[in-house]
């Protein structure tokens, strides 16, 4: 860095060592300027020179004369151009010369005193921000530590949820499964109850049917035996086969 | 058979025993409890504890006079007394019972639709005695339900030659 300080010193003070030599060398007063065109006044057709030039070209401008309009015009350019301003860019030389020389010195007290303290006052910028950027390094070390940590965690907690979720979804199926077959059970069962309470009432039916009928033709046979036991011959024949049956041995014993 | 019902047919085997006529005393004794049991107006009257003893007996032997044996219409009359006209079947039948085993004897209790002749008694009482292997004492009940044939029972034993119970064993059947 001092290097290349002292290279745009040098080229600074060498181009203002050139601006000077050449405003120099062209650089003149408005009035040495005006005096000089006064005095070297000449004029074609007009008679003299210098300040006489000037009169005599006065006069014939006032008489109306033409040619010395024209040429008054051309004169007052040319003074117009004396009364220019100074150039904006290029000093004077002596004060190029002392400006120089203060910025050298300048420079130089910058160079022994400023610029240690600046160059200190950098490095300790630098390494203040050295030490922010270690410790944003070592915070953002630490944040993706925890960071990971939080993902270890939160994979750790979806698969603790995915195998909540899972046996949640398995018990849910064994319970559906059971609703099922026990539904599916009951279903059966009241089938078969309504098939079994269909068979009885069909039983209960047909033995009402079977009772009905017998009813009628045991009271058909009770009706013709009512009618023959009043006979008292039937009766007397009934208890002698009786007689003659347990004589026999034909009747059976009830206990 | 009720424990009281016993004794009572104790005494009056012993009475009639006592008198020397016990058949006939257990057999009207069985005639007269057949005949009240087949009457309710007759049991009810008998049994009526507001109707004063005195007037109960009176009833018995307006009833049985001239009809059985004086021993029979005493005993009949000392039963209805004290109470007992209710168990007087049990009582007969358990003084039947007492007579027929004094004489090595069965009693067979047999109802029909109508009543038997002697014949038809003796030759009952024959078969029966030839169907039990023992002697046999026939004591008939005429029972309309049985409506024809006989229905024999020996102790714990019953011959049932009914048209009752034909009718039945067929509606069973049926």
């Amino acid at each position: 860095m001092s290097r290349r300080l002292w290279v745009v010193a040098g080229v600074l003070v060498g181009t203002i060592a050139f601006s000077a030599s050449a405003a120099g060398a062209v650089g003149e007063t408005v009035g040495s300027c005006i005096f000089e065109e006064l005095e070297e006044a000449q004029f074609d057709g007009i008679e003299g020179e210098g300040l006489s030039a000037v009169k005599n070209l006065k006069d014939r401008y006032k008489a109306g004369d033409e040619h010395a309009e024209e040429i008054k015009t051309d004169f007052e350019a040319d003074l117009e151009d004396c009364i220019e301003a100074p150039n904006p860019i290029l000093p004077e030389v002596t004060e190029i010369i002392w400006g120089g020389a203060a910025f050298v010195v300048l420079l130089a007290l910058m160079r022994w005193k400023l610029f240690p303290v600046v160059k200190n006052l950098m490095e300790q910028r630098t390494q203040r921000i050295q030490d922010s950027i270690d410790d944003a390094d070592r915070t953002r070390a630490e944040a993706m530590e925890v960071k990971a940590s939080y993902e270890a965690e939160l994979l750790d907690a979806k698969t603790e949820a995915a195998r909540i979720v899972d046996e949640a979804r398995q018990q849910a199926g064994v319970v559906r499964a059971d609703l099922q077959a026990r539904a599916e059970a009951d279903i059966a069962e009241m089938r078969e109850r309504a098939a079994a309470d269909v068979e009885a009432s069909k039983r209960q039916a047909i033995a009402d049917l079977q009772t009905e009928v017998s009813d009628i033709a045991l009271g058909a046979a009770e009706a013709v035996l009512a009618h023959n036991l009043e006979n008292p011959e039937v009766q007397r024949q009934l208890i002698d086969d009786y007689i003659n049956s347990v004589g026999a041995g034909q009747l059976g014993q009830q206990g | 058979m009720s424990e009281r019902s016993v004794s009572y047919a104790d005494a009056v085997v012993s009475v009639a025993k006592a008198e020397g006529n016990l058949d006939l005393v257990a057999d009207e004794l069985f005639r007269v409890a057949r005949a009240i049991e087949g009457s309710d107006e007759l049991r009810m009257t008998l049994s009526d504890r507001q109707i004063p003893a005195a007037l109960r007996q009176q009833i018995v032997e307006d009833l049985l006079g001239g009809q059985a044996a004086d021993i029979t219409t005493a005993m009949v009359s000392m039963i209805v007394a004290a109470g007992r006209s209710s168990d007087i079947a049990g009582i007969a039948r358990e003084t039947v019972e007492l007579n027929a085993r004094e004489r090595g004897y069965s009693v067979a209790e047999v109802r029909t639709a109508v009543a038997l002749s002697d014949e038809q008694t003796q030759r009952l009482a024959t078969a029966l005695s030839a169907a039990t292997g023992h002697q046999v004492d026939v004591k008939v009940i005429v029972d309309p339900s049985v409506m024809g044939g006989v229905v024999a029972t020996i102790g714990d034993e019953v011959i049932d030659g009914s048209v009752r119970h034909r009718l039945s064993q067929l509606r069973d059947s049926l």
